[in-house]
């Protein structure tokens, strides 16, 4: 998997690991939005390029086995990587996909993310990754989160 | 704390969406109220699933696991090839012996093999090989070696986890040069 540097349209590959203890003295607020310390009880992951340590995104999801679904909590991009300015493109796909790949591989045909935007921003996540929407809640299910996959989840 | 109030500037909406989501529930009972909604719908995207897309689904979700196995650290888990091969035939057969068949091999050597009664021969993991080299054809990243790999990896559990029962006595006939 890999981001985009805007800038030179440089590839980078990159690692989406488990925030450790330690990294939450790293996660300011003006820096990634919201406080992640209250996420602490669930899982969070972190977006870095291979070889560094820089957090460039986060996100916190809930594993819900009981409907084959994994719900996501938080999702962001570091500040310097939003908005027309960003240095690195890419950053919520990936996150995005990850999460998708482990519901793929614990649920099967049933595999589906789910999110619930407080904004206005559903439309946006409606148009770029065809997520279905049902009341508030957004989801991707087979087929189209396959799509997400194909188009994340690669090396080059 | 709601990252729109955190920002003084003015936002876009470019900016708000990679800004990300805050997607958490408020109370139990809109959670509930959610997944009972959400659950129909998918429901009904299910039924109007195709038996290719569902295919493909298990496929990449045999592909996933696959993966996460030869990750993995853990030692303790065994027989997860003929596991794996079990659920490889499954979904693509109604008959395991249909498969059998098309991998010109007996029902009965194949039925040893997924009960972990003989070992796969070379020539079985080649035409595994080749058979599944075709049917992962639509999901991205399926190595054909996996196979091997997760075999091998099995008996390098099945070794370490029964140290107890071989070790004391090869190290009997083992002799160590003098400076070790």
């Amino acid at each position: 998997m890999n981001i985009i540097e805007v800038a030179t349209s440089q590839s980078h590959l990159i690692e989406i690991a488990p925030v450790q203890k330690s990294d939450f003295k790293n996660l300011p607020a003006n820096r990634y939005f919201f406080d992640w310390n209250e996420e602490a009880a669930f899982k969070i992951f972190k977006l870095t390029i291979k070889g560094k340590d820089d957090i460039l995104g986060l996100i916190s999801f809930e594993r819900i086995p009981d409907e084959m679904r994994i719900h996501v909590r938080l999702l962001t991009a570091s500040v310097e990587n939003v908005g027309a300015a960003k240095i690195y493109d890419r950053i919520i796909g990936n996150l995005l996909t990850y999460v998708a790949k482990l519901a793929v591989r614990d649920f099967g045909e049933w595999a589906c993310i789910s999110l619930r935007p407080k904004t206005q921003i559903a439309k946006h996540y409606i148009d770029k990754y065809k997520m279905n929407i049902t009341g508030v809640t957004l989801s991707l299910e087979v087929p189209e989160i396959f799509e997400l996959i194909e188009l994340y989840d690669h090396d080059n | 704390m709601n990252f729109m109030t955190m920002t003084t500037k003015k936002t876009t909406l470019l900016d708000t969406v990679e800004y990300g989501v805050d997607a958490r529930y408020n109370s139990q009972e809109e959670k509930q109220n959610d997944a009972q909604l959400l659950m129909q719908a998918r429901r009904d995207r299910m039924a109007r699933t195709s038996e290719q897309d569902i295919m493909r689904a298990k496929l990449m979700q045999l592909k996933l696991q696959i993966d996460e196995y030869l990750n993995s650290a853990e030692s303790d888990v065994q027989h997860q090839f003929t596991s794996f091969l079990n659920t490889y035939i499954n979904t693509i057969y109604e008959k395991q012996q249909q498969f059998a068949q098309d991998l010109d091999i007996t029902p009965v050597s194949l039925s040893q093999i997924l009960n972990n009664h003989r070992e796969p021969k070379e020539e079985f993991f080649k035409k595994l090989m080749i058979h599944s080299e075709r049917i992962f054809k639509a999901i991205k990243g399926f190595h054909k070696q996996s196979w091997y790999q997760v075999y091998y990896r099995d008996k390098i559990n099945e070794t370490m986890a029964h140290q107890d029962e071989w070790r004391e006595e090869l190290e009997k006939k083992i002799k160590f040069p003098a400076f070790s």
